[in-house]
C-alpha cells in the first residue's frame, strides 16, 4: 500500500503540474479539494482520466469522484480495489 | 442605429432563416444519437449536417456553409462586397480545427489558423479588407455583433456582415465528453433532471448597417455589454455575476416589461443553467419569460449567438414566444418563467444571453423598430 | 492613450522600452519570468503557452503601473488579438486522442484550446469584471488592433485596456506586445 500510496502520488503531481511539489510534500490523508492541496473542478477531471489510464478504471459519474478523491489514502484504496491494470 | 438589413442560418433544420423558424416552431430538431461516430469510443447526441452534402473540395465543410450563408442572406441586398466599406466577420471557437488530425489531408495545414480560414472567405466573395475573427468561446457569436456595432458606430465601414460558424468533430465531442458536460439524451435547459449540453453544427449570418431612421418592422441591435466573472476558467460564477453585469447594461433603463423574451444561453449543464437564474433574477429580470433554443439545434458554439439572435427576431416577428424543448419541471432555484409550449406576445424587444469557457459573458439588446 | 507597455519575444523582454535582465531563452525563460516577478501564483504551471504569456506580459505590465490592490473593478477590458488562436494547446490536445489505442483526452488540455481563456486568466488574478475579448488575424496589424481597441471604450464602463498582440504557435515560438490604454 505504502508504494501505491506514493506512487500515487507522483502520478498526481505530474498529472496535475504541481510543480514544486514532492511526493514528501503531499499528506496522503489530507484533503485534495479545497484547504488540504486546494485543486479545483478540473483538476477532479484530469484525476479520472489519469485513474482510467494508469489502472484501468472508468468512472462514469464524476460526483462519485468526491467520494474516492478524499484523500491520497482514500483513493489509494479504491485503486487497490478497483484496478484492472 | 444599428440596424439588421439581411440574415441567413443554414443548420440540419434547413437553409434559410424562414425553414429554421419554421421548423423550430413546430418543435423539431435535429438532435440524434451517434454510436461509434468518428471512431469515438462513447456514444454521443448532437445536431448534424450531412457531411456527404458539402463536396466542394476547394473548401472545407466550415468554409462551405460559411459561404453558402453569407451568400444566401446576400440574396435579396444590392451590397457590394467588393467594396473596402464592407467588413467580414467570422464568429468561431474551434473553426477547422479537424485538420489537426493526422488522418485529414485534404487541405492545406495552414487552413486550420482562424485567420486564413477567414481569408478564404473574403476572398471568394472579393473583399479587401482584413477579415476579423472574434474567438470567444461560447459567446463569440454576440461579440461579433457588438463588434459590428462598434465598427458602424465608428462610420468606418457600410456595412459588417457577421458569420457564426462551427461543425463538429472528433476534437470538440472528446472534449466535452472528458468534462462529463454532454447529456447522453437529448438536453433538458433549465429542467430538474438536465444533466449535460448537446452539440451542433451551424453557420448563421447578420448583416449590420447603419441609419439614422428606422421604420417599424426594422430590427435595432441596441446596445450589447461582454463581462467576465473573474472567477474560474470552466465554470460559471455562483453568483451569476459576469452576466448579471452584461445583462444590466444590455437592459439599460428599458422598462423590463417591454421585453417579450430573454433567450438566454440555457446550455442544460447543471451549472449553466443555475448561474443564469440567478443573473436574471439579481437584474431584477425574473418576470420575464426565458427560453433556449439549445434542444432544437444543441449548442452551435460560435454560431448560437448569431443563430439565436436571428430566430429571436423571427419569433417576435410572428408574435411567438418559442417554447424550451426538453423543459418539464422548472429545476433551477431562482424561479424563472420557461415554458416548453409556445406562447403568444406583442412585446417588441428580446435579450440574447450567452456565457462560456473563460469566464466570460454576454448579452445583447435588439428592439424591432428600435427603442421608442 | 498608451501608458504603459510590455513586449516579450524567446530572446527579449522590453519593459517601456527598456531591456529586462535574464538568463534564458524560450519557454524556459517565461518560468524564468515567473520566478523572478511573480512567484506567488501556481496555477501558472497548469496554463498553456498562450495563457502563461499573456499572464506573464500582464503581470509585467501591472506591475509599472503599481498599486496592485486587487480590488474588484468593472472598468478595465482584457482584449487580445494574435493569429494563431490556440494552436499550441490545440496541438497539444489533439496528441491526447489522436491513437485510438490511447484514447485518452484530458480536460485540463481541452479547457485551454480557446484562445479567450488567456483573457480569463487576468481578468481571475486581478478580479476583473469587464469586457474580456480575443480576435484573430492572421498577420499582425497595429492599425486594426488599435482601432478595435479604440472602438472597445464605446462600452458605458470602460476606462482602461490591458489590449495587444499574444501570439504563440508552439511551446518555443511566441510574441507578446501589449500596453496599457486608458479612455
Amino acid at each position: 500500500m505504502d508504494e501505491l500510496i506514493y506512487t500515487l502520488k507522483q502520478q498526481i503531481i505530474e498529472a496535475l503540474n504541481l510543480e514544486d511539489m514532492k511526493p514528501e510534500d503531499i499528506d496522503e490523508n489530507a484533503s485534495l479539494f479545497g484547504e488540504g492541496l486546494g485543486l479545483d473542478s478540473i483538476d477532479a477531471l484530469e484525476l479520472i482520466v489519469m485513474m482510467e489510464k494508469n489502472y484501468g478504471i472508468k468512472l462514469q459519474d464524476p460526483a462519485k469522484g468526491k467520494e474516492i478523491f478524499k484523500s491520497v489514502a482514500v483513493m489509494a484504496d479504491f485503486i487497490a480495489k478497483n484496478r484492472t491494470k | 442605429m444599428i440596424v439588421c438589413v439581411a440574415h441567413n442560418i443554414i443548420s440540419p433544420l434547413g437553409s434559410t432563416s424562414a425553414e429554421n423558424y419554421a421548423a423550430v416552431k413546430s418543435g423539431m430538431s435535429a438532435l440524434k444519437k451517434y454510436d461509434g461516430l468518428w471512431g469515438l469510443p462513447e456514444p454521443f447526441v448532437a445536431s448534424l449536417l450531412d457531411r456527404n452534402a458539402y463536396k466542394d473540395e476547394r473548401y472545407t465543410i466550415d468554409e462551405q456553409i460559411v459561404i453558402a450563408s453569407i451568400s444566401k442572406a446576400l440574396e435579396n441586398t444590392n451590397i457590394d462586397t467588393k467594396s473596402s466599406k464592407v467588413l467580414f466577420i467570422l464568429s468561431t471557437t474551434k473553426g477547422n480545427v479537424f485538420l489537426l488530425d493526422k488522418n485529414e489531408n485534404g487541405y492545406p495545414q495552414d487552413r486550420v489558423r482562424l485567420g486564413m480560414m477567414a481569408r478564404e472567405v473574403t476572398k471568394h466573395f472579393g473583399n479587401p479588407n482584413e477579415p476579423i475573427v472574434v474567438s470567444n468561446a461560447c459567446i463569440s457569436g454576440v461579440c461579433a455583433q457588438i463588434e459590428a456595432m462598434r465598427y458602424l458606430e465608428s462610420g468606418e465601414y457600410n456595412y459588417v456582415i457577421v458569420c457564426g460558424v462551427d461543425v463538429q468533430s472528433a476534437f470538440i465531442v472528446s472534449g466535452f465528453q472528458s468534462f462529463k458536460a454532454l447529456s447522453p439524451d437529448e438536453c433538458k435547459p433549465f429542467d430538474a433532471h438536465r444533466c449535460g449540453l448537446n452539440l451542433g453544427d451551424a453557420a448563421a449570418t447578420i448583416i449590420y448597417t447603419k441609419k439614422d431612421k428606422v421604420n417599424d418592422n426594422e430590427w435595432v441591435a441596441c446596445r450589447g455589454a461582454i463581462r467576465n466573472d473573474a472567477n474560474h476558467i470552466s465554470g460559471p460564477s455562483r453568483v451569476g455575476e459576469g452576466s448579471f453585469r452584461a445583462l444590466r447594461i444590455a437592459l439599460g433603463d428599458l422598462n423590463p416589461e417591454k421585453l417579450a423574451f430573454i433567450n438566454a444561453h440555457g446550455t442544460a449543464t447543471p451549472y449553466n443553467d443555475e448561474m443564469e437564474s440567478i443573473a436574471i433574477e439579481r437584474a431584477g429580470l425574473a418576470g420575464v419569460p426565458v427560453n433556449s433554443l439549445k434542444g432544437y439545434y444543441g449548442h452551435t458554439m460560435g454560431a448560437a449567438g448569431v443563430l439565436e439572435t436571428i430566430i429571436s427576431m423571427q419569433a417576435v416577428n410572428d408574435h411567438n414566444i418559442l417554447g424550451t424543448r426538453g423543459f418539464e419541471t422548472l429545476g433551477v432555484t431562482h424561479p424563472l418563467d420557461v415554458s416548453n409550449q409556445n406562447r403568444a406576445t406583442e412585446k417588441r424587444a428580446f435579450i440574447k444571453l450567452l456565457s462560456g469557457f473563460g469566464g466570460c459573458n454576454a448579452a445583447l439588446l435588439m428592439a424591432k423598430g428600435g427603442l421608442k | 492613450m498608451m501608458k504603459h507597455s510590455v513586449i516579450i519575444t524567446p530572446e527579449h523582454v522590453l519593459v517601456d522600452g527598456n531591456p529586462l535582465m535574464h538568463n534564458e531563452k524560450g519557454s524556459a525563460l517565461l518560468t524564468e519570468l515567473y520566478r523572478n516577478h511573480i512567484g506567488d501564483y501556481p496555477k501558472f504551471f497548469k496554463m498553456d503557452t498562450l495563457s502563461k504569456l499573456g499572464f506573464i506580459a500582464s503581470e509585467l505590465l501591472l506591475n509599472i503601473e503599481g498599486d496592485r490592490d486587487f480590488e474588484p473593478r468593472e472598468d478595465r477590458a482584457v482584449i487580445f488579438f494574435n493569429r494563431s488562436a490556440s494552436l499550441q494547446a490545440d496541438t497539444h490536445y489533439q496528441s491526447t486522442i489522436q491513437d485510438p489505442e490511447h484514447f485518452f483526452p484530458s480536460p485540463a488540455a481541452f479547457v485551454y484550446t480557446l484562445p479567450n481563456i488567456v483573457t480569463g486568466e487576468i481578468a481571475i488574478r486581478n478580479k476583473y469584471f469587464g469586457e474580456t475579448s480575443f480576435m484573430v488575424i492572421d498577420d499582425y496589424d497595429e492599425q486594426i488592433i488599435m482601432k478595435n481597441l479604440k472602438n472597445a471604450f464605446q462600452d458605458p464602463i470602460t476606462k482602461s485596456i490591458i489590449g495587444g498582440w499574444v501570439e504563440c504557435s508552439d511551446e518555443e515560438h511566441f510574441e507578446a506586445k501589449i500596453f496599457l490604454m486608458e479612455k
